[in-house]
């Protein structure tokens, strides 16, 4: 039982890094109905800035909140300049740009920072001794710690979606561009806005994971896998449905690790069954809106 | 056979889409200009390429040190190359076959790459228990390639059905994960005995044959000297496949199922209704491209003689490098994949020995840091004299813009000299030919979206007078009654 404990926290611990990684992509989908192939790419660049922060002297929280930004200034770049003049042109062509930003962000990390794996020290304890016991299960802080940066991130945003002019601005883009356009909204501000939020969330991500996992240039290529799974999982416009679905994700993995023997080695596959399966039966997700298409 | 045509904004370019609407006479257009006849056979084919590959092939072979045509003189790793470069060329094709012509984005085919390079060794090794085929398991090499590219059909058809049902990015999804998955059911350790798990397959390379063919006696031999020689074999033999590929390809694209790839690509909907079956056209492409890139992996795996889950091609870079060479040569240009392989390989090379020579790291980020200052200055000059008049007028916060771009461009500056010169301690430049493609992949994605073989059949185009078909006679005489036919 309590190793069951221990690995639930794994899990949601886990899961909350794809949950973060999914909403930054549901926020994307949402105003653009564009699944951003660089999210985690450009996590990991910020990653590896916060590392140079934190080696230069300045304490952690203020290098991830830099990195945070130099995120939301990235995310809002690409869409200003890749994204947006290439979807007036060409939509199709705008999933190949992304995987050239992919491309690109990735072997930049690799240029500039070598290929050896550098290290980010966590936000939390990660002491020997900094855990607490819920019955026999030791439960580390810095799992606990990871969740609730997810609960704060799902609180702010719910906030801003929907307590603030901005965020109504934001649904209303979301909902129809034309429209906002036409009530005064400046769209295209507001989807630099929502790609650099989105970026900045996945910086986030990025810097939680390091610690545990090791910076090195791939260091989102799973967890990205990983989260945009959970974004179908739940729903691609759907904030609450990328939150379930990646502790769900997270979940899943943990236990198959755990439990399965014979599957831990394999978890893309399984990940490639859920998604198929995802797509066969229940194509809008579990929180996602049906699709009526209008012809 | 130039067919550019134009549809509301958008301009699509497709090899062999147009030459039923149109017709192309010879002679002297009438600005005077000459005016080519394509033709269509044996002879059309050997124009091409006599004009396009023979002329690349000679153009690597001296970058890369090769002297002499026949005999003595050839480079070996330039061999390697341009056979490389020839097998992607393939892989490529696969790739415009879903992605150029039926407009269903892939970022998987590294995976039918893998399982087309394993489906080779796996054979030729004996690996598995084949009880019909095969002398005791052990198959020759030629016969794999045939099994392998049934094999990726199948699975191909499989994978696709589900995502292709839905649109766009979940197809690309899909395929994303479908390459890790590939991977890890290659390392995985219960399969050991046929994929050798996270080790891979150490085989030995393959020896290329002495005859061409050995019929009733008849012989023709090749003069290669075994496995010395295997680079020049397995140039021919991959060129060889990739000629007859792109022979099927533009045949396919002129049956039936081509023009209802091509339909589905343009307009799903409007397909439909035609009587077109979208889940069926886009798994059969799907099957069919993942048959044609396993051709390649097996070539690939035949030449290297090993394999293991880790080559950079089967992975999720592979995949990339795949859509890269696409997207260069041109989606949906028949050309396209062998144009934009050559490059690949090509500019890759350079990176690579850029990136491995002890470089000179002051004066690579100097001209770095010169190129971006320009970039930027001519960025902030031409929005000022843009928007010159707003800024002397102040409309819209029109001089308050201004400064932000100044600043904005002059932080981003500072932020890049500052990253390009503090933060590299000694790194190597290793991601060089990385950021060269991903840079690449944007730039055509937004300034050259035929790629280089559709950008260069356009500028063809002008000197090609394509007259139209006038509507027949009888179509119009058809027309019911009451109706109006509408003249030109």
């Amino acid at each position: 039982m309590s190793l069951f404990i221990q690995r639930m926290f794994d899990g949601l611990a886990e899961g909350s890094i794809y949950a973060l990684l999914a909403l930054a992509l549901v926020v994307i989908f949402r105003s653009t109905g564009q699944l951003n192939f660089a999210q985690g790419e450009i996590g990991t660049l910020c990653a590896f800035f916060a590392s140079t922060f934190t080696l230069s002297g300045l304490p952690v929280w203020v290098a991830i909140l830099l990195a945070m930004a130099i995120g939301f200034l990235i995310a809002a770049f690409v869409e200003r300049v890749v994204v947006r003049p290439i979807e007036d042109r060409n939509p199709g062509a705008v999933i190949v740009a992304l995987i050239g930003v992919f491309l690109a962000v990735n072997q930049l990390s690799a240029m500039f920072w070598g290929v050896d794996a550098r290290s980010l020290p966590s936000l939390f304890p990660t002491n020997a001794d900094s855990f607490f016991r819920i019955g026999d299960a030791a439960i580390r802080w810095e799992r606990v710690g990871i969740i609730g940066v997810l609960a704060v991130v799902v609180v702010l945003l719910f906030l801003l979606f929907n307590r603030t002019k901005i965020g109504l601005a934001m649904r209303a883009v979301a909902n129809n561009q034309e429209s906002s356009n036409l009530v005064g909204i400046r769209v295209g501000n507001i989807l630099i806005l929502g790609w650099g939020l989105a970026g900045a969330i996945g910086a986030l991500a990025a810097v939680m994971l390091a610690p545990s996992a090791g910076l090195t240039g791939t260091l989102m290529l799973g967890p990205f896998l990983y989260a945009s799974v959970a974004a179908v999982l739940g729903g691609l416009d759907s904030p609450v449905g990328a939150v379930v679905g990646g502790l769900l994700i997270g979940l899943l993995k943990a236990f198959l690790i755990g439990y399965v023997d014979f599957l831990s080695d394999m978890l893309f596959p399984v990940m490639l069954v859920v998604l198929l399966s995802v797509l066969l039966f229940r194509p809008a997700g579990l929180f996602g809106t049906e699709k009526v298409e209008r012809v | 056979m130039s067919d550019v045509h134009h549809e509301g904004d958008s301009v699509t370019l497709d090899d062999g889409e147009v030459e039923m609407a149109t017709e192309v006479v010879s002679g002297k257009s009438a600005g005077g200009l000459p005016v080519f006849t394509p033709q269509h056979g044996a002879l059309h084919w050997l124009g091409r390429v006599l004009v396009f590959a023979l002329p690349l092939a000679y153009l690597l072979m001296r970058v890369f040190g090769v002297t002499g045509i026949v005999g003595g003189g050839w480079s070996n790793s330039g061999l390697g190359l341009l056979a490389d470069a020839f097998i992607i060329a393939i892989a490529v094709m696969g790739v415009n076959l879903i992605t150029g012509y039926t407009g269903q984005l892939s970022i998987g085919h590294s995976a039918f790459f893998a399982i087309g390079a394993y489906t080779g060794l796996v054979l030729t090794q004996g690996r598995v228990s084949t009880p019909f085929f095969g002398d005791e398991n052990v198959w020759d090499p030629g016969w794999t390639i045939p099994v392998a590219a049934a094999l990726c059909f199948l699975v191909g058809c499989v994978v696709g059905l589900p995502a292709l049902r839905l649109k766009g990015i979940y197809l690309a999804l899909t395929t994303l994960v479908f390459v890790e998955a590939v991977r890890s059911i290659l390392k995985y350790e219960k399969f050991e005995d046929v994929t050798g798990g996270a080790t891979g397959i150490k085989g030995d390379k393959y020896t290329p044959p002495e005859y061409v063919f050995d019929f009733f006696g008849i012989k023709l031999p090749t003069g290669l000297d075994g496995r010395a020689d295997l680079n020049q074999w397995m140039i021919y033999l991959s060129l060889a496949l990739l000629l007859f590929i792109m022979l099927m390809v533009s045949g396919i694209m002129r049956s039936r199922i081509g023009r209802a790839m091509v339909a589905t690509r343009d307009n799903e909907l409007a397909a439909e209704v035609m009587g077109v079956n979208l889940s069926v056209i886009k798994t059969v492409a799907f099957g069919l491209s993942g048959a044609i890139t396993g051709i390649g992996g097996a070539l690939f795996g035949l030449k290297l003689g090993l394999v293991d889950a880790d080559v950079p091609l089967f992975g999720l870079f592979g995949a990339i490098t795949l859509l890269v060479a696409m997207v260069v040569g041109g989606a949906a240009q028949n050309w396209g994949p062998m144009v934009g392989a050559v490059f690949y390989v090509f500019v890759n090379e350079i990176a690579r020995s850029i990136g491995e020579a002890p470089a000179d790291y002051e004066a690579v980020f100097t001209i770095t840091l010169i190129v971006l200052v320009v970039v930027v200055m001519v960025v902030v000059a031409r929005y000022v004299m843009q928007h010159r008049n707003d800024i002397r007028a102040n409309v819209s916060n029109g001089a308050w813009k201004a400064v932000l771009v100044v600043v904005g461009s002059m932080s981003a500056l500072v932020a890049a000299g500052v990253m390009l010169l503090g933060i590299s301690d000694g790194g190597k430049l290793d991601g060089l030919g990385g950021v060269i493609f991903g840079v690449l992949l944007i730039l055509f994605a937004r300034f050259v979206p035929f790629g280089a073989v559709g950008t260069f059949r356009i500028f063809r185009s002008r000197f090609v007078q394509i007259i139209p078909k006038p509507p027949s006679e009888s179509r119009a005489a058809k027309a019911p009654e009451g109706v109006q036919v509408q003249g030109r």
